[in-house]
């Protein structure tokens, strides 16, 4: 008797057990894992058969006129010039040459890392205009903001992928030590006060810029061998590309010709 | 013997048998039954036990408990995580021990260390000295005390000789004398109990005062100690090393087993964590740090669980699920027939939230379940489903009427119950009865005053719901003045030929429908004068179109080259559907229309009703009242579209060149349009197929709702989704659940009408949206989440804010119904329509965008707030220009709010900002006559740039102005908002064009940092104070003086 109850008991539990332990338990599927960032910092270029790339920007067309600049709401900016003063928009030099284009490598140098230049560049306000119009500097490199004015200017650059600031300076005040973390080409900077006033900031993360002076040249300098992308920009006149391969220690000549 | 064994094996289970034991009784006869052999069936039987009994160890081991595994593999992965972690955290806190910012503190605090160093060893020979007189009397005194006491006690609670002798006792203890020597001193005192007590209190005394000596001292070293403590606290990144290791100890004791939250308040009880082991650890986990392992992640949105206590709420009631099953991962996720409510997918999950926060028109942590109820919202879905929460202002309307008239019939009950206690009183026997009537009578009077009050206000609350009223889709009685005849019959048939991102629905229409529908909506139009118009400049009406803010809401440009906003109509072929003059009408008032409605006569009234009442025909919000019932009339049109308060000649321009846009398509004439005979079949399928929902339609006014109560869709029992023919396919195919159905009936609303042969009038009447697959996610995250609120969480525990809390839900309503968002950021992280147009992406137009109203509670004052939103021209004259910002180019309409409205917006901004109501403006100080003059000084100073940005009323300046006028400011904005705004404007609006550095700090106060004003030279308060208090009693006659000057 008391074993007939034993094997039902076990039975049962048997059957028990068999209808309930029905789905076995899963576990998630394991996604694939994800490749660790690579911490490690980009290799500056080799330089020793660097060459460069130089060369021209032109303009070709009818120059247009430049507005005249109304500096009446300021008597102090009005002060400091004798006659018209015009914006900088378009400038053009003898021959044709497009001063203040923004010449950069737009590509090709991703592979390398490069140092951040410990001498600051300088940006002026001087008789209400900003010197240069046009400049370029590297990320994380320090700007210095001077006001060599006899009147309280704001620098507000207006940029896309960096943070947006607006900071009154005084009179002849501290210069504003500022940098640009990411690289942006270009970076209007206007002043609120004086709305006239109008500058261009290329930021770039290596060295190889170039504004082009009053005979519209530009020469990028210790240039690695290699496939690039050269832009040049300008205020008015938008964009151009051009693909140049750099052999070793090749002096490149590369031109550019802007129309209106 | 092993025979009879066998034997005896063999032998069958019975209870009767000879009393000889078995050996001697005779070997039975071969019974065919007994003998047969039972070892095969009991082989099998005890090896079927055998495995049954491996099996439940199995599965009491393993198979019913799977999380087992899943616990071991979470303790050796996530232990080998933290291990991992922890260097990176230590050196990262070494880097933060290494920092200028600590080394300074750390600096400090050895220097307040060394500091009081002298001092404080003083203190503590101090310290030691008394702690040791006291060591040396405690004892002696306490057994002392204690004596004396216990003599006490029982001198207290005898009486008689005994007391006596007691007393005698305490006498003689009192003038024993005890031996005291105390630490230092060379000979014993002897004291007597009195005096002991004297000394130990003084001791004490001096105890308690040099410790608090001793604690001032320390005061400044423990307080930078502090501050090291929380200036490593504040710039970790996460644990620090000895937290983590802590985490990692932890470990050692992991609790093996069932890991669940119980909340029996809610009947709550949920095991999720006993597999999901890293959702509430308090490192961040990713997959990819536990192998890959989803399971074991933290969380994804902790920032949820910050405001949702796992403990409190558990995970079932946002995630739905099976809370309590642990044998597998679908029946923990509820998926299986015999769970109601399986895990939300992950693209729905939002659906969880509306759980508890069904009253929200917007929820800033769940994108996708805001966008779909805004889907729901714009695109009229509840035109046709009623669902609770839309069409607030019809069905307000409608209780609004009924309120009235029983206010009414109530104040006439009590003026006749007036009537008779005055009348009972007049007859009274005793004059205390007849002055008992009359001052009941009184109390009654009070009542109908208060009555006629509520009537009063509901009345009004009517006018404004009048004005609340919009609809979907335009008003149709004004096709006839409106529309091109011919271009109506292609809209209905198909509307998205004509424009494919119109939110007006594609129905199934066989043609007959199409053509009955299409006349009776045309013979249903109004019959009205337009003025005749002019042609407009059409390039001028570019530039106005492009810079006035009609691209917040409309978009110009097909297929790809559209440019602008969804909320409103694609502009592109609106020319070759309107008409120009009414055109032009529109643009300059998009609310007027051509006759007014009388919701109580139901019909709309034609100049002839004016006239037969002698009245002028003339009608707007001023003169609402009916010339023939007296009730209110319906002004406007339904319309969410403001007035943008151009000119006619800005209109005509914009009118022309709308239809310069437009292909100049030609459509087939049409006269059949006027047939009277299609007009009663059309009727008849507008109201089928329930148009009125969307559309202002005459004689359909007060038309019901056609289709199903979506309010609890997502409870809906499974089987009363009507999954038809394509029941046992979406079995198959894995969809038969409440998601399934609502995708594919979003994607093609006539879906589960495959396979069926019908009636037109029988089929599914949903029409066809043509909705994109993210927005087909939406609503049905929307339609999963819209469940019978206390199906699983008790209404307590329901988002039900009675605070200002619940004005910004109110609020949000208002902001969406109008699309605020198209040019203003309410919310911080939202960016309006504008800022993205292309024209705003120029250097000059960037700064041209509305304001950002993030903040606005704190920043205006609400009762000009309230002003501006009536008109936003703060003028009533001048009304072409922006009141505040007239250098901006783009324009804030008139939307002509109803009160309600203006309340609850204003309402809003003042929750957002935690402004209290009502307000009351702080009192400034007012100026002395020196600072004054020192205020003027400043504020024109040559190196103040004020008022050259700031608006000055002369229009040769303003121009170029590019920030509102300071005549404003005493009305408009609230002062402590104006002090940060002034010191510190990048805080409250990143970019902003107000610059920074205005004022520095110099110690307690703000110093104006452009100039060094001579008159300021000895002035000690703030300058930035200063000029706050001249900003608010700035005056317009102050204006003109500064300008003279």
């Amino acid at each position: 008797m008391e074993r007939a109850q034993f094997i039902f008991v076990l039975v049962m539990a048997g059957l028990l057990a068999a209808s309930c332990g029905g789905g076995g338990g899963g576990a998630e599927p394991a996604a694939d894992e994800a490749p660790a960032p690579a911490a490690d910092a980009k290799p500056a270029p080799d330089l020793s058969q660097a060459g460069s790339v130089s060369g021209m920007v032109s303009f070709g067309g009818d120059t247009p006129k430049n507005a005249r600049l109304r500096m009446d709401a300021d008597p102090v900016c009005v002060k400091e010039h004798s006659g018209i003063v015009r914006s900088q928009d378009v400038l053009i030099g003898d021959g044709g040459a497009l001063i203040n284009t923004f010449v950069w490598v737009k590509s090709g140098l991703e592979q390398y890392g490069f140092d951040t230049p410990s001498d600051p560049v300088t940006l002026d306000q001087k008789g209400c205009i900003y010197t240069p119009h046009v400049l370029g500097i590297q990320t994380r490199q320090k700007l210095h903001v001077l006001n060599s004015d006899g009147t309280t200017h704001n620098v507000h650059p207006l940029p896309r992928n960096n943070r947006e600031w607006n900071q009154s300076q005084r009179a002849k005040g501290k210069p504003l030590v500022r940098s640009f973390p990411r690289a942006e080409v270009m970076i209007p900077v206007k002043c609120n006060v004086h709305p006239w006033m109008k500058a261009y900031i290329g930021v770039v993360p290596h060295p190889y810029y170039a504004v082009t002076g009053t005979d519209g040249a530009f020469s990028i300098e210790n240039l690695p061998p290699g496939d690039y992308v050269i832009e040049a920009w300008h205020e008015k006149f938008g964009v151009q590309e051009q693909q140049v391969t750099v052999q070793a220690s090749e002096a490149k000549e590369v031109s550019f010709e802007f129309s209106g | 013997m092993v025979q009879r064994l066998i034997a005896l094996l063999r032998r069958p289970f019975s209870r009767r048998g000879s009393r000889k034991p078995f050996w001697e009784r005779p070997v039975p006869e071969e019974d065919p039954i007994v003998n047969s052999s039972l070892a095969v069936p009991m082989a099998v039987s005890s090896l079927l036990l055998m495995v049954t009994l491996i099996w439940a160890f199995y599965d009491e081991g393993w198979g019913l408990r799977p999380w087992r595994a899943h616990q071991a593999e979470f303790v050796e992965r996530y232990s080998t995580f933290l291990r991992g972690l922890k260097p990176q955290q230590g050196s990262q806190e070494e880097e933060i021990r290494a920092s200028d910012g600590y080394l300074a503190l750390q600096q400090q605090q050895q220097e307040a260390e060394a500091d009081v160093t002298p001092r404080l060893a003083e203190i503590t020979a101090e310290e030691g000295s008394v702690e040791a007189k006291l060591g040396a009397i405690e004892k002696t005194f306490a057994t002392a005390r204690s004596e004396i006491q216990a003599t006490i006690y029982l001198i207290e609670t005898t009486s008689g000789s005994a007391r006596k002798d007691y007393e005698e006792d305490r006498e003689e203890l009192e003038q024993r004398r005890y031996e005291i020597l105390l630490p230092g001193e060379d000979a014993p005192q002897e004291l007597s109990y009195v005096e002991l007590e004297v000394m130990f209190n003084s001791l004490k005394d001096q105890q308690g005062r040099v410790r608090a000596r001793k604690a001032a001292v320390l005061q400044r070293p423990s307080q930078i100690r502090r501050e090291m403590q929380t200036y490593v606290a504040n710039r970790m990144e996460g644990l620090t090393a000895s937290q983590i290791q802590g985490l990692i100890n932890g470990l050692d004791d992991f609790e093996y087993g069932i890991h669940q939250i119980h909340n029996g308040d809610m009947g709550l009880v949920d095991r999720c964590e006993t597999c999901h082991l890293g959702i509430t650890e308090p490192v961040t986990i990713r997959a990819a740090d536990m192998g890959g392992m989803e399971l074991f992640a933290s969380h994804p949105r902790s920032e949820l669980l910050d405001v949702h206590d796992p403990e409190v709420y558990g995970c079932s009631p946002c995630h739905n699920g099976n809370g309590i099953g642990t044998v597998s991962t679908d029946t923990g996720h509820g998926r299986y027939k015999h769970w109601l409510w399986p895990l939300y997918p992950p693209e729905n999950m939002e659906a969880g939230c509306l759980r508890c926060h069904g009253d929200a028109a917007r929820l800033d942590m769940a994108p996708v379940l805001s966008a779909g109820r805004e889907q729901f919202r714009w695109r009229g879905c509840w035109g046709c489903h009623p669902r609770q929460g839309f069409d607030q202002e019809r069905l307000a309307l409608l209780v609004n009427q009924k309120d009235v008239t029983t206010l009414e019939g109530e104040k006439e009950a009590v003026r006749l119950l007036i009537e008779r206690t005055v009348g009972q009183a007049d007859e009274a026997e005793t004059n205390e009865e007849a002055n008992r009537l009359y001052a009941e009578a009184d109390r009654l009077t009070l009542r109908v005053a208060d009555l006629d009050t509520r009537v009063d206000r509901e009345r009004d609350r009517g006018r404004q719901l009048l004005q609340e009223v919009k609809t979907p889709g335009p008003n149709l009685k004004e096709v006839r003045v409106k529309l091109r005849r011919d271009w109506l019959p292609g809209w209905i048939e198909n509307p998205h030929n004509f424009r494919p991102t119109t939110k007006m629905p594609r129905f199934r229409l066989e043609e007959d429908q199409a053509r009955a529908i299409a006349a009776f909506v045309w013979q249903s139009g109004v019959n009205g004068e337009l003025e005749n118009h002019a042609q407009g400049d059409a390039e001028q009406g570019k530039v106005l179109f492009e810079t006035r803010g009609c691209m917040a809401c409309h978009a110009i440009g097909e297929g790809d080259e559209a440019v602008g906003g969804t909320f409103a109509a694609n502009l592109s072929r609106v020319g070759d559907k309107v008409n120009y003059d009414y055109l032009v009408r529109w643009i300059r008032n998009p609310r007027k229309r051509t006759l007014p409605y009388c919701p109580t006569l139901k019909r709309d009234l034609t100049p002839e009703d004016y006239a037969a009442a002698g009245k002028p025909f003339r009608f707007d919000l001023q003169n609402n009242e009916c010339p023939l019932c007296g009730g209110t009339l319906q002004v406007q049109n339904p319309t969410v579209m403001p007035n943008l308060r151009l000119t006619v000649q800005e209109s005509r321009d914009i009118a022309t060149y709308l239809k310069s846009q437009a292909p100049g398509a030609e459509y087939a004439a049409a006269a059949w349009l006027e047939d009277s005979e299609l007009a009663p079949k059309g009727r008849a399928m507008v109201r089928h197929f329930g148009c009125a929902g969307c559309h202002e339609i005459a004689t359909l006014e007060d038309e019901g709702k056609i289709g199903t109560d979506l309010t609890e869709e997502g409870s809906k029992p499974l089987e009363r989704l009507d999954f038809a023919l394509l029941t046992q396919t979406a079995k198959r195919e894995g969809w038969y659940n409440h998601k399934g159905f609502f995708e594919r009936k979003l994607e093609n609303p006539a879906v589960y009408d495959q396979g069926k042969l019908k009636e037109p009038l029988e089929r599914l009447r949903m029409p066809n949206f043509h909705l994109e697959p993210e927005e087909i996610t939406q609503l049905t995250t929307y339609l999963l989440g819209s469940v019978t609120p206390e199906d699983r969480v008790p209404e307590r525990y329901h988002y039900q804010p009675r605070d200002q809390r619940s004005h910004i839900q109110e609020g949000w309503e208002i902001i969406l119904k109008y699309n605020c968002m198209g040019c203003h950021q309410v919310a911080p992280g939202q960016q309006p329509i504008v800022k993205s147009l292309p024209l705003y992406q120029q250097d000059d137009w960037r700064e041209q965008v509305p304001p950002p109203l993030v903040g606005e509670g704190a920043r205006v004052d609400p009762n000009w707030l309230t002003r501006f939103l009536k008109n936003p021209a703060l003028d009533e004259e001048r009304t072409n220009r922006n009141g505040v910002r007239p250098y901006l180019q783009i324009r804030m309409p008139t939307f002509t709010l109803s009160d309600g409205e203006v309340e609850k917006l204003v309402r809003f901004f003042g929750a957002l900002a935690q402004q209290p109501l009502p307000y009351l403006p702080k009192a400034l100080e007012p100026l002395s006559q020196r600072e004054l003059t020192m205020a003027r000084q400043l504020f024109t100073h040559p190196a103040a740039p004020c008022l050259r940005c700031h608006a000055t009323g002369d229009p040769q300046h303003d121009r170029n102005a590019t920030a509102p006028s300071f005549e404003l400011v005493s009305e408009r904005l609230q002062p402590d908002w104006t002090r940060r705004w002034m010191v510190h404007p990048e805080i409250i609006q990143p970019g902003t064009s107000m610059p920074s550095g205005l004022f520095e700090r110099e110690e307690n106060r703000w110093i104006f940092a452009l100039a060094d004003l001579p008159i300021m030279k000895d002035y000690e308060k703030d300058h930035a104070d200063l000029v706050l208090r001249y900003m608010f009693q700035f005056t317009r006659q102050e204006q003109r003086r500064l300008r003279g000057r």
